[in-house]
This record gives C-alpha cells, structure tokens and sequence, in this order.
C-alpha cells in the first residue's frame, strides 16, 4: 500500500489543479466577455482618466447647477411673471391722463364724430405710454394685458372685454416726465391727435398711482406650451433683436411699480 | 510516472466542468496561488517518490502548509498594499523548477541505468 502512497497524493493535487484550472480559467473568459475592450492596465488607465476628467466635468456642473438652484428664487420669478402678466394690483409713479370730448357746443355744421374721442386715438396714446416706457397702463380701471385690444363700440370705446365711457382716464406707472415728454413732443401725440379735434387732455404727474388687476380670464382652449422651436425673425436692422432683450431686461431692472 | 499527474488533471478538469462553479473575481489572485501550489506539490511528490522518500501525511500538511501560507501572505499583501503574493509566486516558482530538474535528472539517470543493464 505504502508504494502506491504517492500515487494517491499526486492523483489527488493533479485532479484539485486540474478542477482550479478550470474555474479560474472560466473566470477569465467571463472577464474577458464582460470587459472585451479594455485587455491592458495602460488602456483602463486611460479609460479611468478620462473618467475622473468627466467626473471632474459633472461634478463641477452639479455645483453650478445647485449655486443656481440656491439662488433661484421662486417667488421673485413668480413675482416679475405676476408683475408681467398683469394679474396683480401695482402701486408706483407715473401719470394720469384725463381724456374728454370736446366741451365747447358745436356749431351746426361742424361733424360731432370728428370731436370725440375714438378707440384709434385711445390706440395710439396707449401705444406711445408703451413706447416711453410705461411699465403698466389702466384705462379707466381696466388694467391693459397683452390680450387687451380697443375696438369702437358705437358711442363707447371696447377695451378688452369691457365698454368705457368718456372721460377716459388713463393710469400709467413709469419714469412720469420721460412719459408726459413722450406725449407733448410737438408733432407728437398731442399735437396730431388731440388739437385738431379740440379734445380735453388733462396729464397729471402723480407720485402713487394704484393700477387695479387684470380681471378677465385667460384660459387657453388651444394653445400649449412646447420647448422653443427656432423662428426665422424678420427685423429692419440686424440690432432689433438685441434691442428687444434690453428692453426685457431693463423691464425687469427698474421695477418701479411695487406689487402689493 | 508522469500518467498519473495526467490522468489526474483530467480527471480533475471533467469533474470541474461538470460543476457550475467559477472563481468570484476578488479571489482570482487566491486560486492562482493555489493553483501554483498544487503544481509546486506535484511535482515535489514525483520528487520525493523517485528520491524514494515520499510520505503521504507529509505530503498532505506541506502541501495544504505552503498554500494557506501562499494566501495568507497575498491577503496580508492586499490588506496593506504591497504585493507580497509575488513573493509567493516566485518561491512557489522557483521550487517548480528546481523539482522539474532533479526530477528530469533521475528519470535521465534511470533510463541510462535501463540502457546499461541491457
């Protein structure tokens, strides 16, 4: 028996080589099948730096994203957006414009539709408050969004949704001589619409205004909103575009009307 | 003499490939120890047999011995950081050839004593 010892032994240790051989060697094919791409330590070096350079990349990004996230304030954006869309009453500086037909009798052949005052004129004043920087206007109470539109109502003038009746009086919150400058330029507003007709003007220029709500509705049967698509602008000049985002901005900078 | 060593390998690799298991690839390094310590007990069996003086419990405890102590310095190696397998493997190496010539020196020898009686 003792001859055949060795026999065991070495039989024993070949067949454990053997059963070690191929496990281990079914872990490398595995590994080999999983990570085909990268055989060399030099090569999952590289991959490992450009990772960390990515990483560094990511992560650096999440900092901004978070500062961004810090210091974005909801309720200020909500506020401006609330400010914007006209929805909430404002108070600041700004002037008053009181319009009225003419007050004088008129003779028997002069036309009275020539001497009242109409929703073009109305149009055109609003439209040059605007123009002078007007941060928000109200016609008789009616605060003007961007869906508000003048039409002639007969003897009333339709604003938005609502029918007013002289005298019109027009609330605007804004840098108050900058606006009554806009409107008394000769050749202006006034020179062209309203003295020929010998309409009543009267421009107040008034530290507080109070400028009531937006109170239509605005509900949106068919429209929706989708990300931004690119739109071919047409402007005159290549700065009109450029212009128009300072105007935002700027908006957004002087904030004189107070939201309360 | 070298059927057996062979025989046993396939006996070996067959009950191997009859089981699902693999080795979990933090221990690959392990089996490779073990796997350099089995051929180094092989080997230093047929030695031991041809040198006439093979014993089976000696063979038994040197050959689990020099294994666990195999792994045991690569953990050690691991735990600290240093690649103390390497030593392993050289020793283990080393020991592989040494038994390989003194093996191949007595079956030269046999087989000229073989030679020389006829």
């Amino acid at each position: 028996m003792s001859k055949h010892n060795w026999k065991i032994g070495v039989g024993l240790a070949s067949m454990l080589l053997g059963m070690l051989l191929v496990f281990q060697f079914r872990t490398e094919t595995n590994i080999k099948t999983y990570l085909p791409q990268f055989t060399t330590a030099s090569e999952l070096g590289i991959k490992w730096n450009r990772m960390q350079t990515d990483l560094n990349k990511k992560e650096e990004e999440l900092k901004q994203l978070r500062q961004q996230l810090q210091e974005y304030n909801r309720d200020e954006e909500m506020k401006s957006l609330r400010m914007a869309a006209g929805v909430t009453p404002l108070r600041g500086p700004g002037v008053e414009i009181t319009l009225t037909d003419v007050q004088r009798p008129l003779k028997s052949y002069e036309d009275p539709n020539l001497f009242i005052v109409h929703y073009d004129q109305l149009e055109l004043l609003v439209n040059e408050l605007w123009a002078a920087g007007a941060e928000a206007i109200a016609v008789n109470g009616v605060r003007l969004v961007v869906q508000t539109g003048f039409s002639c109502a007969g003897t009333t003038i339709l604003v938005g949704t609502r029918k007013l009746a002289p005298p019109y009086v027009i609330r605007a919150i804004g840098d108050a001589a900058t606006l009554k400058a806009a409107l008394t330029i000769p050749g202006g507003f006034i020179d062209s619409q309203i003295r020929p007709f010998e309409l009543g003007i009267k421009i107040e220029i008034k530290d507080s205004l109070y400028l009531p709500p937006y109170k239509g509705s605005s509900v949106f049967n068919y429209a929706e909103v989708v990300p931004e698509e690119p739109v071919e602008t047409t402007v005159a000049d290549g700065e009109g575009e450029a212009e128009a985002v300072d105007a935002v901005e700027s908006w957004e900078g002087t904030g004189e009307g107070e939201v309360f | 003499m070298l059927l057996i060593p062979l025989l046993g390998i396939a006996l070996g690799a067959a009950i191997g490939l009859l089981l699902p298991w693999e080795v979990p690839l933090t221990y690959k390094s392990y089996t490779a120890l073990a796997i350099l310590a089995t051929v180094d007990a092989i080997f230093g069996g047929m030695r031991a047999e041809l040198e006439g003086n093979f014993i089976f419990s000696k063979f038994i405890v040197s050959f689990f011995a020099n294994a666990l102590l195999a792994v045991g310095l690569a953990f050690f190696g691991y735990s600290i950081g240093i690649d103390i397998y390497l030593g392993a493997v050289v020793a283990f190496s080393i020991r592989i050839f040494n038994n390989l010539s003194l093996i191949r020196e007595f079956l030269i020898i046999r087989y000229r004593q073989r030679g020389s009686e006829q």
